[in-house]
């Protein structure tokens, strides 16, 4: 029986041993190799695909933890709170040491894998036009990237074929080409690309277009032109800067200023794109109108130029909903209420009674918006019958992008209170307490229990400090209460920032041929008049700038206007954010609301230094390249 | 009697590896460096921000490639790096509010002391600092010691003896973006009242007056900071 097993298990060993034929030159059945890849149109599909997903587009799921880290816990932390857009309910912070998020070796491994595809080309089974699409696909996506490089790091090494390693290190090292050089790189790939994409796509038509080459031109040119006119803002000095790997000669940005408006003329010359519902014939139509371009971008083809699809809940979807929801509508979320948009911002949108200048929330009757002091009983504040009354008069846009103090959102009254003014003249803020006056019990925070309201109490984080709630951008249907759950498109390129892009070239260019002037005055109020204006306002860098900020607000845009236009470190000095606190007045019978215009609470004041308008790069130990300056 | 064997080997090859081994085979820093960047004008010391402000680069010979060291001045205009190696280094300051001196060699052995003497960008002069009411008013002239133009003054209040321009909880500034005339006099104020959320009544605070000149990276000159009970 013994000797039966033991011949079983020789054989069984012999059979096994010689069974294999050359092991370690088996193909993995679960990989292709590039051949095969890049041997079919599906093939070459799949590995652009590849591409898209690597692309740095700063949507919902891009933040302080990379791109694509919808499922990352961010605690709520979103690019716009790193700025004066908005706060989040528990943590003050600005910036981790620059460029809103250091990317460097993705970025290389990125353009490694576009140059791959660009020298495949040539003997792709394609015909000639197919070849010029995927060509001008590929410049598209390399521009891009190169792009994200440059706004952070200032020149880098300008790598444009696939480094094959000999043996000899020092081959491979390339050297810092210098900031113009890549921005000059930058826009030439965006030529060849608006040359060779199509103009529209029936099928995926989420991919790029001659159009969305000619947007990532008026975005990219912008910037570059930007920090040639305002580089004497923050100058640095240091080897990077005599070497010109930082910085651009304020002489080039007409030319790049031109740049930009030759590209955006191309998209509104076009006359494929206009905006989405241009003439509301309410000021609720507007409201409306604005709110549902962001839940669904693909039912405005004739606004978004580039969209980017988040698809599977949980795999490839976003998580703007889970942290952004006010309190009372997190739909068992355990941390909503991250986004506090600031006072700065709801301040600047215009009034419609008053148009062409940022309307303040007036607070007191002597109109002293200055005063952030807190609230001071010696003050005779505006009374009003309710906690959004105060809004009443602002462009519809506030009210589609905040949720304000008493307003509706998914069929709850969203309630936002700081506090309350006894009748003796106490006043209880920022505590929570009750009263009862006249019979009638009155909290604090506006209702007993924490569910309840969305504000101002230290609850687990997820109350605004601000006094407003986030909205854009949010479903108003219940998404489950999972990272990554959220599955709205975003929109990379629409039209309103390119008409914006347009005007901010024209006026600081100071650019009149083709009338430009008239036609720079015209985009600005034709996005106004989306919003619900009936005047028209005249073209000026504050107005301009002021319709940027509110048109574009929450769209991840001006982490970078503060950085190229250098007013970063002058907006953020030491800075602590505001906040509009509305008080139940219990002095006044019936009660009325009164709003303190106050320093926000448990806000760290924040300062972004002179260095972090380039990032440091990485290993310069290593790739022997120029460090940026003062790190 | 098999168990407490093995155990006496056990202590014996432990005992023999570990004296075998040394904590570190280097010695620790040795040597310190310190000294004071003197007005060469005035022989006063020159005023600094404690963050953000002037750094020397110091760079040990020896090694290639090396990684330069950054000391950060103090306050007062004094600096010191007590965890040096003996050795001989390269020294320049590198961000700074005074002109530019030349890179020295110098051995550092033992406690090494190595003033700067230098012409600051610009001089606070006749600086006063008192309450008014409920205003604290800085009077002062600035001299300016390089063409370039003074890009803003400033008055800065803070409860840290430390106040500069980037600590501070209160302050008033003026863009002034021109050269300025040595008899020229600012005058700078804060609103107390204005100001009660943050500048508490019946408390001392720390008032200093700054002043920035336009060039790149350059950093505040400041006057010593003025204690006043508000």
């Amino acid at each position: 029986m013994r000797t039966i097993k033991n011949i079983v298990m020789f054989i069984g060993i012999v059979c096994f041993v010689f069974g294999c034929k050359n092991v370690l030159d088996l193909k993995p059945l679960d990989k292709l190799d590039s051949k095969t890849l890049f041997s079919s149109p599906e093939g070459i599909k799949v590995y652009m695909a590849n591409l898209y997903s690597q692309l740095p587009i700063e949507d919902f799921a891009f933040g302080r933890n990379g791109f694509n880290s919808a499922n990352i816990n961010t605690i709520g932390i979103a690019p716009a709170t790193q700025t004066d857009e908005a706060a989040n309910s528990e943590y003050s912070h600005l910036v981790d040491g620059g460029g809103n998020y250091p990317w460097w070796d993705q970025g290389y491994k990125l353009i490694r894998d576009v140059n791959l595809l660009i020298e495949t080309i040539p003997t792709l089974n394609l015909n000639e036009k197919d070849k010029s699409e995927i060509a001008g696909e590929a410049a598209f996506i390399r521009a891009y990237t190169y792009f994200a490089l440059v706004k952070r790091y200032g020149g880098v090494p300008l790598i444009t074929n696939t480094q094959k390693y000999n043996g000899e290190v020092e081959s491979l090292k390339v050297p810092r080409s210098t900031e113009k050089e890549i921005w000059d790189f930058v826009l030439d790939e965006c030529d060849l690309a608006a040359e060779n994409l199509p103009e529209t796509r029936t099928t995926d038509k989420r991919r790029a277009t001659k159009w969305g080459a000619y947007a990532l031109k008026s975005r990219a040119a912008l910037h570059a032109a930007s920090i040639a006119k305002y580089w004497s803002k923050a100058p640095l000095s240091g080897t990077a800067v005599t070497q010109k790997l930082v910085g651009i000669d304020a002489a080039e940005a007409d030319s790049y200023y031109q740049e930009c408006i030759k590209a955006s003329e191309a998209i509104m010359n076009s006359g494929q794109f206009s905006l989405y519902k241009p003439s509301p014939a309410t000021v609720a139509e507007a409201i409306e109108n604005y709110r549902a371009l962001f839940e669904n971008p693909n039912a405005a083809p004739e606004e978004a130029i580039f969209v980017k699809g988040f698809t599977n809940p949980g795999s490839s979807g976003h998580s703007t909903d889970f942290w952004f929801n006010p309190n009372q509508t997190s739909d068992g979320s355990p941390h909503p209420g991250r986004m506090n948009p600031t006072l700065a911002l709801v301040d600047l949108y215009e009034s419609y009674s008053n148009p062409g200048v940022s309307a303040p929330v007036v607070t007191t009757n002597d109109g002293n918006v200055n005063d952030y002091n807190g609230f001071d009983k010696n003050k005779s504040y505006k009374t009003f019958n309710t906690p959004y009354d105060i809004f009443k008069d602002k462009d519809a846009r506030l009210w589609a992008t905040a949720i304000l103090p008493g307003t509706e959102w998914k069929g709850k009254t969203i309630i936002i209170q700081g506090g309350y003014i006894q009748p003796d003249g106490t006043a209880k803020i920022e505590t929570d307490e009750s009263i009862v006056v006249n019979g009638i019990k009155y909290y604090t925070y506006g209702a007993a229990e924490w569910p309840q309201y969305s504000g101002f109490a230290v609850q687990a984080g997820n109350m605004t400090r601000t006094g407003f709630s986030f909205k854009k951008f949010l479903s108003k249907n219940a998404v489950p209460p999972n990272l990554g759950a959220s599955t709205n498109d975003w929109m990379d390129f629409r039209y309103a920032e390119i008409l914006l892009n347009y005007a901010e070239a024209v006026i600081e260019s100071n650019y009149t041929a083709d009338n430009a002037q008239l036609k720079a005055a015209d985009a600005i109020n034709v996005i106004r008049r989306r919003a619900g204006h009936k005047q028209n306002i005249p073209l000026s860098l504050t107005n301009v700038l002021r319709e940027r900020r509110v048109e574009l607000a929450f769209e991840n845009k001006r982490y970078w206007d503060l950085v190229r236009r250098r007013d970063y470190h002058v907006l953020f000095n030491n800075t602590v954010r505001k906040a509009l606190v509305p008080l139940l007045d219990l002095r006044e019978n019936p009660v009325k609301y009164i709003f303190v215009r106050r320093n926000l609470s448990r806000e760290a004041p924040l300062t972004f230094p002179v260095n972090f308008y380039y990032v440091s790069i990485p290993g310069i130990g290593a790739n022997g390249l120029v460090q940026n300056p003062q790190y | 009697m098999k168990i407490r064997k093995i155990y006496l080997a056990v202590m014996i090859i432990t005992t023999v590896l570990l004296a075998s081994c040394e904590l570190d085979n280097y010695d620790g820093p040795n040597a310190e460096l310190s000294g004071s960047i003197i007005d060469i004008g005035t022989k006063e010391l020159v005023q600094q921000d404690i963050i953000r402000g002037t750094t020397l680069k110091i760079i040990e010979h020896g090694y290639d490639p090396v990684s330069p060291q950054y000391l950060r001045a103090t306050n007062n205009g004094t600096y010191a790096d007590k965890m040096l190696f003996a050795n001989t280094y390269t020294i320049q300051p590198d961000q700074r509010n005074f002109v530019q001196i030349p890179e020295q060699v110098i051995k550092i052995t033992g406690k090494t002391v190595l003033d700067f003497l230098v012409v600051p960008y610009i001089r606070v002069k006749d600086l006063s600092i008192v309450k008014n009411g409920t205003k604290v008013k800085a009077t002062f002239k600035l001299q300016q010691n390089v063409p370039n133009n003074v890009t803003k003054i400033g008055l800065y209040a803070s409860s840290e003896p430390i106040v500069g321009e980037p600590i501070r909880t209160v302050a008033t500034e003026l863009d002034v973006n021109t050269v300025v005339d040595e008899n020229q006099v600012f005058v700078l104020e804060i609103d107390l009242a204005a100001n009660s959320s943050l500048l508490k009544p019946g408390k001392p605070y720390f008032f200093r007056v700054g002043a920035l000149i336009n060039l790149p990276e350059a950093k505040f000159n400041y006057a010593a900071a003025v204690k006043l009970d508000i």
